[in-house]
């Protein structure tokens, strides 16, 4: 291996120490918040009516999923009320995203090549931007009803409009050299999509991707409460209103940590993989 | 005679104008007057100009980017009507895909072709050597130097094989050092690969030291105010020796004092 190979492993060695020290620092502030909370229950500070003690929000999940069996989570019987809302929910977000992201992704590269459609689309896509995913669940309630038609056009409002707006910029972004340099090779118009237009659009594509789920989950939740019938969201609703805190505080820590899982799972590596990789973000060295 | 004449010059352009209205103003600018040129088959024309005087815009419609009106522009006889491999172009920089490895992008030309995998990877590999990019087969853009950049650059063009080369200023963004290796290396490549190339730069020492022959242009609107042949053969140029060799000086000091006609009045 050469030289210049070996202190390029090396860096990325060093990086990886690093990354992990961030991680080390990133976990401090939740352990803080852990200690004050487990410390409440031992004083006695707040009564539990208030904050639950971390014990019963364990216990609350066993209360929920009462008689219900890993076969039973899967096939989401009615036994297994825990998984089933979490389910539900990771269901939408998933529908939402199959559904969205590659018409965002679509139309934000036409648009993004084509002055007049996105001269149509700019406007309308700021008017339903400025709407905020709530805004529209009591007319969604009005036309679909209660249930996943609701909750997925809500969605489907935020995720579409921010992957498309963020593919657009993406594209409008790219040199013009690349396209040129592709076409002088003999490339097609479809050269140019595939292999100048999207994955030179790409990290413009993953914030809107990213943007779109963060915005798209907190939207859903809200439109579970108010219209829907399953869902972490209605479960969060429903627990309030009968005064069952624990299970409120469990709906509530779970959306946040589903949120971080995917983000860290899912759109960090896909970043890795392909930006970070090409270069195409500005990293601290 | 005549029939085989033809067939030996490439890049014919006759009678080539060009006009365009200004980004900002509107104003209708006449970029090109009247351009007429011919390269010969395995021949390294060089064009020299003045800054603006439409030396990019000619590239630009040989390579098809930029649709002409008056005039004609030929290659191995066929009318330019768009961009086609068989007009390989470098250009100034920032042209090779990041999202690519080297191999990859040199390949690429290939790859739009449909030429299958085990004969592309020869190949490839055949003009990696040839730009000396050996054991970077696998990285990508960023983390190659400059000059790296423009030898993945020239190696994408030749891999497609084109009839005609042409070269937007390729060496203007990298250092002065890398500037001279590229310059040796590029007449060492044209040599062995025969290609004939079109070269534009404003660099008076780039254009005597690279070119068959040297097109100086006017200022704006461009047309061929004189050629300068360099007698001095291409595999003996090297910048230790041709900076002595009055075949080399002679040839610029009279491109640059033609050159210099059509700055002068600009620049006092």
């Amino acid at each position: 291996m050469s030289a210049a190979a070996t202190t390029f492993m090396a860096g990325r060695m060093g990086l990886d120490r690093k990354r992990m020290r961030g991680i080390g620092l990133g976990a401090i502030p939740f352990l803080v918040l852990l200690g004050a909370w487990e410390l409440n229950t031992f004083m006695g500070w707040l009564k539990p009516v208030y904050i639950p003690p971390l014990r019963a929000v364990v216990d609350a999940v066993f209360t929920l999923q009462e008689g219900c069996s890993a076969l039973g989570i899967l096939g989401m019987h009615e036994s297994c009320l825990f998984t089933n809302h979490i389910l539900s929910s990771l269901g939408r977000v998933g529908l939402g995203l199959v559904v969205g992201v590659p018409l965002g992704i679509g139309l934000g590269v036409l648009a993004g090549m084509s002055r007049r459609l996105s001269n149509a689309m700019e406007p309308v896509g700021v008017f339903a931007n400025a709407i905020s995913g709530i805004a529209w669940v009591p007319l969604a309630i009005v036309w679909f009803g209660v249930g996943w038609f609701t909750t997925l056009f809500i969605l489907l409002n935020t995720v579409f409009w921010l992957v498309f707006f963020n593919t657009l910029l993406g594209v409008r972004s790219v040199p013009r050299t690349y396209e040129h340099s592709v076409l002088t090779l003999g490339g097609n118009r479809w050269h140019i999509i595939s292999q100048v237009y999207i994955p030179g659009a790409l990290p413009s594509i993953v914030t809107g991707v990213r943007m779109g789920i963060g915005f798209g989950w907190r939207a859903l939740i809200a439109a579970e409460m108010i219209g829907g019938n399953t869902g972490l969201g209605f479960m969060i609703f429903v627990s309030a209103n009968e005064y069952k805190v624990e299970e409120v505080f469990l709906g509530v820590l779970l959306i946040g940590i589903i949120w971080m899982v995917t983000d860290r799972i899912i759109l960090v590596p896909l970043e890795k993989w392909t930006i970070e990789r090409w270069g195409l973000v500005w990293r601290p060295s | 005679m005549e029939g085989n004449a033809v067939m030996r010059e490439k890049l014919i352009v006759e009678g080539l104008s060009h006009h365009y209205p200004d980004e900002y103003t509107g104003m209708d600018i006449h970029a090109l007057d009247n351009v007429n040129l011919k390269v010969t088959e395995g021949e390294f024309a060089a064009v020299v100009g003045p800054s603006g005087c439409g030396k990019t815009t000619l590239l630009n419609i040989l390579a098809g980017l930029l649709p002409h009106k008056v005039g004609s522009v030929r290659v191995d006889g066929h009318e330019v009507k768009g961009p086609g491999p068989d007009r390989g172009v470098v250009f100034q920089e920032h042209a090779i895909l990041p999202w690519r490895t080297v191999e990859r992008n040199i390949g690429h030309g290939l790859e739009i072709q449909g030429l299958p995998a085990p004969e592309r990877k020869r190949r490839v590999q055949e003009f990696v050597d040839l730009v000396g990019l050996t054991g970077f087969e696998n990285r990508y853009p960023h983390e190659l130097s400059g000059g790296m950049k423009q030898r993945v650059a020239l190696a994408r063009t030749l891999c497609a094989n084109p009839v005609v080369m042409l070269m937007d200023e390729p060496f203007a963004a990298v250092d002065a050092q890398t500037r001279i290796t590229l310059q040796e290396e590029l007449n060492r490549i044209a040599i062995a690969t025969r290609k004939t190339i079109l070269f534009i730069t404003h660099n008076v020492d780039e254009a005597a030291f690279l070119g068959d022959r040297c097109f100086i242009f006017t200022r704006r609107p461009g047309k061929l105010k004189a050629t300068v042949k360099i007698n001095l053969p291409r595999e003996s140029r090297v910048w230790k020796n041709a900076v002595a060799d009055p075949a080399f000086t002679g040839a610029r000091d009279e491109i640059l004092s033609l050159v210099r006609e059509e700055v002068r009045d600009d620049d006092g």
